[in-house]
């Protein structure tokens, strides 16, 4: 298994070097010079030439040891990623934005994985009654509403009307408090889908004959359900949970702005809408660095969850 | 499971755990709740024009002079400065008393070892234990020469580019320097002279009358030098001023609380304004001291309704009314709905000091674009669009009537407003007149006209509205529109490098002098400057340098008026609307009276605890 770990690390070269290309040409060569609006309103060129010294602008692009692409492949390999455009270092937006995104996209993540995987298991079960026919309508209604919508009515209703949670961040309150109404949303929007899908694993699992034997056998349907099915459903389940782990690292925009909580997804949108190539480049690098690492346990967990693969 | 709950209790200590969260508010504690729409920068002063960043730094940070909260027409009045300035009669040496008695916030950048040899160098000397020291006149020399300074990178250079007697060499000295941190702020600038620790002596190398309102420009607002050596790039987050509050919380995107300045000075509520202000309430506390709140807090909300929410719940003072709520709020009646008469609520407007336009690129053909260079010849085209638009269906479907239609460039709040441009008819809409005027543009090019392309400055829902709105317009006219969206550094690429057609833009004055509207048709300051028009005309030229030179009065009002007009007559733009702001409050929040030039008002505004309390019990009874 060792060797197979070095190869698969050995692949995130390239692939780290195609990410920091691929935000390095569609940032100076595709995009415009973010120098100008640095400047501001009625700037002279000298400021102008000032700050595309200062950001390095009017160094070569590539071909040359001390050009844009060398310096920013060695930044980002270094993790110095400079300071943003509003000056203050991108290591510190990070760590800042990283706490909150967390305290929000990890329950709403955990909450939906475990309340679908479970809920998957008893429609998967009752297939063919009501409650699976109810189970599938709520999910198609939930996945057909926006999640702007979710938030709106959540907000409006459960909060404002209600009073049952806060509308928004406020410092006195605790971060249980602020963030209980966001992954509430977060969970009622994400679970449809989910469901939808597990349902499927579960079902595709439940019409195999080892079921059948394992009823014969006398098994409870607990043991049948927990022990056989959701064990042999677990690749799926594994490719759909591990890869969305680092999504995590990326907050969620929406909860964030609606809810006041200063997290990276914010942080993202808000240096594309501005054009901080310096937070874009730091984001993106990190979040493939963490997408590779996490591709990698992915097929080590195929190997703990079924005998039949093996990493060689 | 086991590292689940490790994960999550992680990220719970990481936020929780963070030393910056604001403080409780006790039961008899005066509190100011503010919303900012966007996310400040820096509170640097020297280094920002956003105005979120000046709203927050300018209850730290004063200039010299400031506007009277009260007093309208806008007048200026001494803040750090003793008297108004004595200005000699070549109009070229200011020489300004500073008050005594003035000093810096407690800060540790005064106590710490690595400012004690600045001592010798900068005005008085830092006091050990972070004591903040006293206010000297050299402070504002450094503050000056630190925006001249190029390694500083000041978006406020502009301001005195070619203004005072030897900054600009001072400012190509620094371009020899490696660093910001390696200019030498000793090197004497002949134009900024200190006789004594309170005389400042500021020589123009031209007359410049706009210089006090320059310094009333919370840019302009004296910076420490210690903190600026102590804290280095970092600056941007420790603001060390000389104002009536000071920073204590700053979650960066999200919160901001500001607490008194204990080693503020002292100022005095004042005691007159205009009519009708007694009668409104505005002088209820005239000669009072001020600050009247304990805090300031401004909570970051980008988004319309968690802002609304919070300021029918109460926890919010004030908010402006979102479109999306206007009826609920005014009901179409033009006054306040009974719902929020019940409330309390009380609504304030006023015009803000804006025009926006749809501008025209009159330069030749670019080497950037060669569908450019098609308005710089063609009158009749630019006019015909002017006429084609209409104004008011515009103002109706984007800003609920809410705005003015601009009869001209400039805003009805300056003072060199011409009452009588709307007789002039240039904002008329006449698609008529529209499609002769195309005929003529026709003959003029030589034949068809091409299809023309507007260019803006967003990708949003609200810009894509907009771009069909004025593409329909000018379709009805018989013309061939094409829009183009694009984020707003490249749009001002293009701008800049003269390669886009017709543009949609806008400009908010930043002071009375409608000086910085005409400087944009000044054919000097072609783009990249701020004539991103290109536009150019002697007459025009020859009156902008004539008027910059003069006084404040009615002749140089009559100049500008003479400039409006040449310039609506050549209509380099199709000026389009001046923003009416809508404000909503609450009836505890005192002394709320708008002002169209000055943001460090907090200390004026008083809150009415009792009626907030009352407010509380009145939630319960409506909801």
């Amino acid at each position: 298994m060792s060797t197979y770990i070095i190869r698969r690390l050995l692949y995130t070269i390239p692939i780290v070097f195609g990410v920091l290309l691929l935000t390095f040409v569609l940032f100076t060569l595709v995009g415009g010079d973010i120098s100008i609006e640095i400047a501001g309103k009625g700037a002279t060129q000298e400021t102008i030439d000032e700050i595309r010294e200062e950001y390095g602008l009017n160094k070569p692009l590539f071909l040359s040891w001390d050009s844009q692409f060398v310096n920013h492949f060695k930044n980002a390999l270094t993790f110095n990623f400079g300071r943003a455009r509003d000056r203050e270092p991108v290591i510190d937006k990070i760590k800042r934005g990283l706490g909150p995104s967390l305290a929000l996209t990890v329950p709403i993540f955990f909450g939906v994985v475990i309340i679908s995987v479970s809920l998957a298991l008893v429609v998967a079960f009752v297939r063919g009654t009501v409650w699976d026919i109810l189970a599938a309508v709520i999910c198609v209604a939930g996945m057909s509403i926006p999640y702007l919508g979710f938030i709106l009515f959540g907000q409006y209703f459960l909060a404002y009307k209600w009073g049952l949670f806060p509308v928004f961040f406020s410092p006195e309150l605790t971060t249980a408090q602020y963030v209980a109404l966001p992954v509430l949303i977060g969970i009622a929007a994400g679970l449809g889908r989910n469901l939808r899908f597990f349902r499927t694993v579960m079902l595709d699992e439940m019409r195999n004959d080892y079921v059948r034997t394992a009823f014969a056998k006398g098994l409870t349907t607990r043991r049948v359900l927990f022990k056989h099915v959701l064990k042999n459903a677990m690749i799926p389940i594994i490719t759909r949970v591990v890869l969305a782990i680092p999504f995590l690292f990326l907050g969620s925009l929406l909860l964030e702005r609606f809810f006041g909580i200063p997290g990276l997804g914010y942080l993202m949108a808000e240096a594309i809408g501005s054009r901080d190539y310096f937070v874009i480049s730091a984001m993106t690098y990190i979040s493939a660095l963490l997408f590779v690492v996490f591709n990698l346990i992915t097929d080590i967990c195929y190997s703990l969850v079924d005998p039949r693969v093996s990493l060689e | 499971m086991k590292s689940v709950s490790i994960i999550f209790i992680t990220a719970l200590l990481t936020t929780s755990g963070c030393n910056d969260s604001g403080s409780v508010e006790e039961p008899n504690e005066m509190v100011l709740h503010h919303v900012l729409s966007a996310k400040i920068k820096g509170l640097d002063p020297g280094n920002m024009r956003d105005v979120y960043s000046v709203i927050v730094a300018s209850q730290m940070f004063e200039p010299l002079y400031q506007y009277h909260f009260l007093k309208r027409p806008y007048e200026l009045v001494p803040l750090l400065a003793e008297d108004m300035p004595q200005i000699s009669d070549d109009l070229l040496t200011y020489t300004i008393k500073i008050k005594k008695g003035v000093y810096f916030q407690d800060d540790p950048c005064f106590g710490s070892p690595r400012s004690f040899g600045l001592r010798s160098k900068t005005a008085g000397g830092s006091v050990p234990n972070g004591k903040g020291r006293e206010l000297k006149a050299e402070d504002f020399v450094f503050s000056l020469k630190r925006i001249a300074n190029i390694k500083y990178l000041s978006q406020n250079w502009s301001i005195f580019d070619n203004k005072i007697d030897g900054l600009d060499e001072f400012r190509e000295y620094t371009k020899t320097r490696k660093s910001e941190a390696d200019v030498d702020y000793s090197r004497q600038v002949q134009g900024l002279t200190t006789p004594d620790d309170y005389t400042l002596v500021i020589k123009l190398k031209k007359p410049w009358p706009q210089l006090c309102m320059a310094l009333a420009d919370t840019s302009t607002a004296p910076v420490a030098k210690e903190a600026v050596d102590y804290y280095g790039r970092d600056i941007i987050s420790h603001p060390v001023g000389t104002g009536p509050f000071r920073l204590n919380v700053w979650r960066r995107g999200s919160y901001i609380e500001l607490v008194r300045n204990q080693a503020f000075r002292g100022e005095l509520y004042p005691s007159s304004g205009e009519p009708g202000d007694a009668e409104a309430g505005y002088l209820d506390d005239a000669g009072k001291p001020i600050p009247f709140a304990d805090r300031v807090v401004w909570t970051v909300i980008e988004e319309r309704q968690p802002a609304w929410l919070l300021f029918l719940q109460g926890k919010v003072d004030a908010t402006v009314i979102p479109k999306d709520n206007f009826d609920e709020v005014m009901g179409g009646t033009g006054e306040l709905t009974p719902a929020m008469k019940q409330r309390n609520i009380h609504l304030k407007t006023f015009k803000d000091p804006s025009t926006y336009w749809l501008g025209f690129n009159m330069a030749p053909v670019s080497t950037f674009a060669e569908s450019t260079g098609v308005f710089g010849k063609n009158k009749p085209l630019r006019r015909a669009i002017s006429y084609a638009i209409d104004r008011e269906k515009f103002i109706e479907l984007f800003f609920n009537n809410r705005h003015l239609v601009a009869h001209g460039l400039i805003p009805p709040v300056m003072p060199s407003y011409n009452p009588e441009i709307k007789e002039k008819g240039y904002a008329q809409y006449d698609p008529e007149k529209a499609q002769e005027l195309l005929k003529e543009a026709e003959k003029i090019h030589g034949g068809k006209l091409p299809t023309l392309k507007i260019t803006l400055p967003g990708t949003n829902t609200w810009y894509r509205q907009y771009g069909q709105l004025l593409k329909r317009n000018l379709s009805a006219v018989g013309l061939e529109v094409e829009t183009e969206y694009m984020d707003r550094p490249t749009y001002l690429e293009k701008v800049n490098t003269k390669s886009i057609q017709m543009f949609t833009s806008g400009s908010s004055a930043s002071t009375p002098d409608a000086q910085d509207f005409l400087a944009m048709f000044y054919s000097r300051y072609r783009a990249p400057g701020p004539n991103k028009f290109n536009y150019s005309n002697p007459e025009f030229d020859e009156l902008y340098e004539k008027a910059q030179a003069m006084l404040d009065g009615p002749e140089k009002h009559r100049l500008y008026r003479k400039m409006e007009l040449i310039v609506l007559e050549d209509c380099p733009a199709a000026f389009l609307n001046h923003r009416v702001a809508y404000v909503l409050h609450h009836d505890w929040y005192k002394n709320y009276k708008p002002h169209a030039f000055a943001y460090g008002l907090s200390k004026y505004r008083r809150i009415d605890l009792a009626k907030r309390t009352a407010y509380k019990k009145l939630l319960k009874t409506i909801k």
